[in-house]
């Protein structure tokens, strides 16, 4: 790869090489599957230990974080190792995820210090971060995602408040789960193209 | 008509491929670059060093799980020189 080119192919490596880095978009579809299928979880659980009368069952969501964290923590670092890049979309999805990741947790603490359910809150604020990387991404499914957050989070608080955790399992569905398996699918797609 | 020089640093296809590919993106390490250029290891290593020389490039060497690993990523000169690179190469192709 030393040899003189003619202008013709010096534009021809300049797209080649630039079509090559395109096609090294991280793989977003674990997180949203891993989170996902944790949270919705972490609903139907609580619903249940909620209606049984046991008065610890919000510390499955606390749980639920931790495994969740850690999860994406190495499979972070293994696709970070096994892919060798960082584009400038990569930095700003992560950087997004990680603040809202605090936002979420200090709402949290300070709806439950202020003695409100944080689900309807939860739903409306993760709508945030999906609706924006289904727009970085061009990718509709995830932006219909983060639409349905909205929609879901805002009629939770006035429909239904007992089964707030039921119905925050059933907008992780929709906004997390159906479009991560999608993404999988348009991910996988690509890796084979 | 009298063609502007080609810059005598990116006029090579191992390097241009390199910085083409790291117009891309934020960083790259030793081992994506070699992925997608297809360069052997030496050669690779040697047009680093020429770019880096000629301030396109920075180049960082770190440990990764105990084994070295070196992260390049495009400074504003490199870009620079990338832009004025194409302008040239259209020049070319256009006349």
């Amino acid at each position: 790869m030393d040899q003189e080119m003619t202008p013709a192919q010096s534009m021809e490596v300049i797209h080649r090489m630039i079509v090559e880095a395109k096609q090294s978009a991280q793989r977003s579809n674990y997180y949203f599957l891993l989170w996902g299928m944790l949270f919705a979880l972490a609903g139907l659980v609580d619903h249940v230990l909620h209606q049984q009368g046991i008065t610890l069952h919000w510390l499955v969501w606390p749980a639920m974080g931790i495994i969740g964290t850690v999860g994406s923590s190495v499979h972070g670092a293994r696709e970070g190792r096994r892919q060798g890049v960082m584009t400038m979309m990569d930095r700003v999805q992560m950087w997004l995820w990680i603040a809202f990741t605090v936002v979420l947790v200090l709402m949290i603490v300070l709806l439950v210090a202020k003695g409100l359910d944080p689900n309807p809150f939860v739903l409306v604020l993760t709508g945030m971060p999906t609706f924006i990387t289904g727009m970085l991404m061009r990718f509709r499914p995830l932006m219909i995602g983060g639409l349905l957050f909205w929609v879901i989070g805002l009629t939770s608080a006035f429909v239904l408040p007992g089964y707030s955790s039921l119905i925050f399992s059933a907008g992780i569905v929709v906004g997390y789960i159906i479009p991560g398996l999608m993404l999988k699918r348009h991910e996988d797609g690509l890796r084979t193209t | 008509m009298a063609f502007a020089p080609l810059d005598p640093v990116l006029h090579n296809q191992l390097r241009l491929a390199v910085v083409s590919l790291l117009v891309g993106v934020e960083s790259a390490d030793f081992n994506y670059l070699l992925a997608h250029t297809g360069a052997t290891r030496g050669n690779l290593s040697v047009q680093l060093n020429r770019l880096k020389a000629a301030g396109y490039i920075n180049v960082k060497k770190t440990f990764r799980e105990n084994y070295p690993n070196t992260s390049c990523s495009l400074t504003r000169k490199g870009l620079k020189a990338f832009e004025t690179y194409v302008e040239v190469i259209k020049g070319y192709l256009d006349t």
